[in-house]
């Protein structure tokens, strides 16, 4: 930025203003689509146990007008992902019901490569409220499922967490994220539990296939801790080995057969046509003589 | 020995008889066969299948989905029941017989369609004598319309997103069959060049889809 020149940056301003003035809708809506299309993925979430409802809004770069908005979502709310082009995009909370128009609660810049996925959320306490973004996983340890937690139990402030009888973690801290762990694939208890004595635990039972991605996320219940169990991505747990041999050639283009066997053919006809044409003269000069 | 003379006669027309044949023979397997190509889509669409269109689930938990049972593509006129198919003992993915080469197959290890995540039915291009089932998949277009049929009988859809060709040397494995957040298709068949050494097509065919919601 600082390269251009002031008249650049009032030509480009300009530029941008007379976009918004003229109404271009610039990718004005999401799209369905994939890796292989340019596009990537987006959730929003409300993770904050002690703030109210909120609007949720996002914005394509450089663009007033939301793709998305989700009205009312409440404290334990996630989101379906969306495919969205990948590129810069704003992601703005406003009070439940506040004007489209008036100043968010809060904001935050994310940026979506093409074949990624991501979880906003607001997270931590009303009074420190803020946007987080998340790299979410899509790929898996094959014949692996990768499982993380988000913590976001304001009542309990650390928790620990089993699935099964492996522990994904002895102490989160509220308004944080665990690291994908990669976990043997089957159905499966999970158990969270205060650290400090005071709430019941929390169970909770999910089935891990191979090659999914799931993301727990522990919540204030109306009493105790609750747990959520979010499948993020699910592909096949065991890939086929390389290409699909799906032909069997009747419409692909064939080259002439091999010559090989008329030559064969011809050889032995010769042959055949040669020792009668021998035997033939030999008689003929035997008769002569006789 | 004059009695000898009918058999040395014998012996070279008959010669003469097999050199003309082989020649005839060398002569008419001289040309190639030109590969076939399919005609521009649109031929006798066929109508949507009728039934509840099912939106993706909104919860936190979605409901699971039933089983694929058949699969309709209006524009290139495929309208196939589903057979299920899993990995053959060398680790590739089992195709359809020959003789089911008219019918495309769902792979059991991936994701149900309109599941999160990526399901994947593969068809047959073609037969030893002309097209089977996906012979026109690789005219599909972004924003094409596919239907699956499933079990308890609802009807979900997708969109074509993009069409890819992949050299089989170089199939991109995670591209296909790997996680992704939402629920998307993939359509596999052969394409690209034939090798007569190996007989099989040396390319995949991929369609790419998402359910529209």
């Amino acid at each position: 930025m600082k390269f251009w020149s002031v008249s650049t940056r009032r030509l480009l301003m300009l530029l941008a203003t007379s976009a918004l003035l003229l109404g271009i809708p610039a990718a004005a809506t999401a799209f369905a689509g994939s890796a292989t299309s340019g596009t990537g993925w987006i959730r929003l979430a409300h993770l904050s146990p002690n703030t109210p409802a909120v609007d949720v809004y996002m914005y394509s770069f450089d663009d007033s007008k939301a793709m998305i908005v989700l009205h009312h979502v409440a404290y334990g709310t996630v989101s379906p992902y969306e495919s969205v082009r990948a590129g810069d995009y704003s992601v703005a909370m406003r009070a439940a019901g506040a004007s489209a128009t008036s100043q968010p609660v809060l904001s935050t810049s994310v940026t979506i490569a093409a074949g990624h996925a991501y979880t906003v959320a607001g997270m931590g306490p009303e009074s420190g409220l803020r946007l987080q973004v998340m790299d979410d996983a899509l790929t898996t340890p094959t014949g692996q499922a990768l499982v993380r937690v988000i913590q976001a139990s304001l009542k309990q402030q650390e928790v620990k967490v089993t699935l099964g009888s492996t522990v994904l973690s002895n102490s989160l801290k509220f308004a944080s994220v665990s690291a994908y762990q990669a976990v043997t694939p089957g159905a499966v208890s999970v158990t969270v539990s205060a650290v400090s004595a005071g709430a019941g635990d929390a169970n909770s039972s999910v089935t891990l296939a191979a090659g999914t991605v799931h993301t727990l996320v522990v919540l204030d219940g109306a009493s105790g801790l609750e747990v959520v169990s979010l499948e993020d991505a699910s592909g096949s747990g065991k890939p086929p080995l390389g290409g699909v041999q799906t032909g069997f050639g009747g419409t692909a283009a064939h080259g002439p057969g091999s010559p090989v066997p008329w030559l064969v053919v011809i050889g032995a006809g010769s042959l055949l046509a040669l020792t009668g044409g021998l035997r033939l003269r030999r008689n003929r000069q035997l008769t002569v003589r006789i | 020995m004059p009695t000898r003379r009918p058999a040395a006669a014998l012996a070279l027309a008959a010669g003469l008889v097999v050199i003309a044949g082989g020649t005839t023979g060398l002569l008419l397997t001289r040309h190639s066969t030109p590969a076939m190509h399919p005609v521009a889509a649109g031929v006798a669409a066929l109508p949507a299948p009728t039934g509840p269109i099912v939106a993706p689930p909104q919860s936190a938990a979605p409901k699971p989905v039933a089983a694929p049972v058949s699969l309709t593509i209006p524009l290139i006129g495929v309208r196939t029941n589903l057979m299920t198919l899993g990995l053959a003992s060398d680790g590739e993915l089992q195709v359809p017989l020959l003789s089911m080469a008219s019918v495309a197959g769902w792979y059991t290890g991936s994701p149900r369609p309109g599941s999160i995540g990526s399901a994947i039915i593969v068809g047959h291009i073609d037969t030893t004598r002309g097209p089977a089932v996906f012979y026109r998949l690789n005219t599909l277009t972004s924003g094409d319309k596919i239907y699956v049929k499933r079990a308890d009988g609802t009807v979900v859809e997708f969109r074509v997103t993009s069409v890819q060709t992949y050299l089989k040397d170089h199939f991109p494995t995670e591209d296909v069959y790997g996680p992704v957040p939402d629920p998307e298709l993939r359509l596999i068949t052969c394409g690209g060049a034939w090798d007569p050494a190996t007989h099989h097509f040396l390319s995949n065919i991929v369609v790419y889809a998402t359910e529209v919601g």
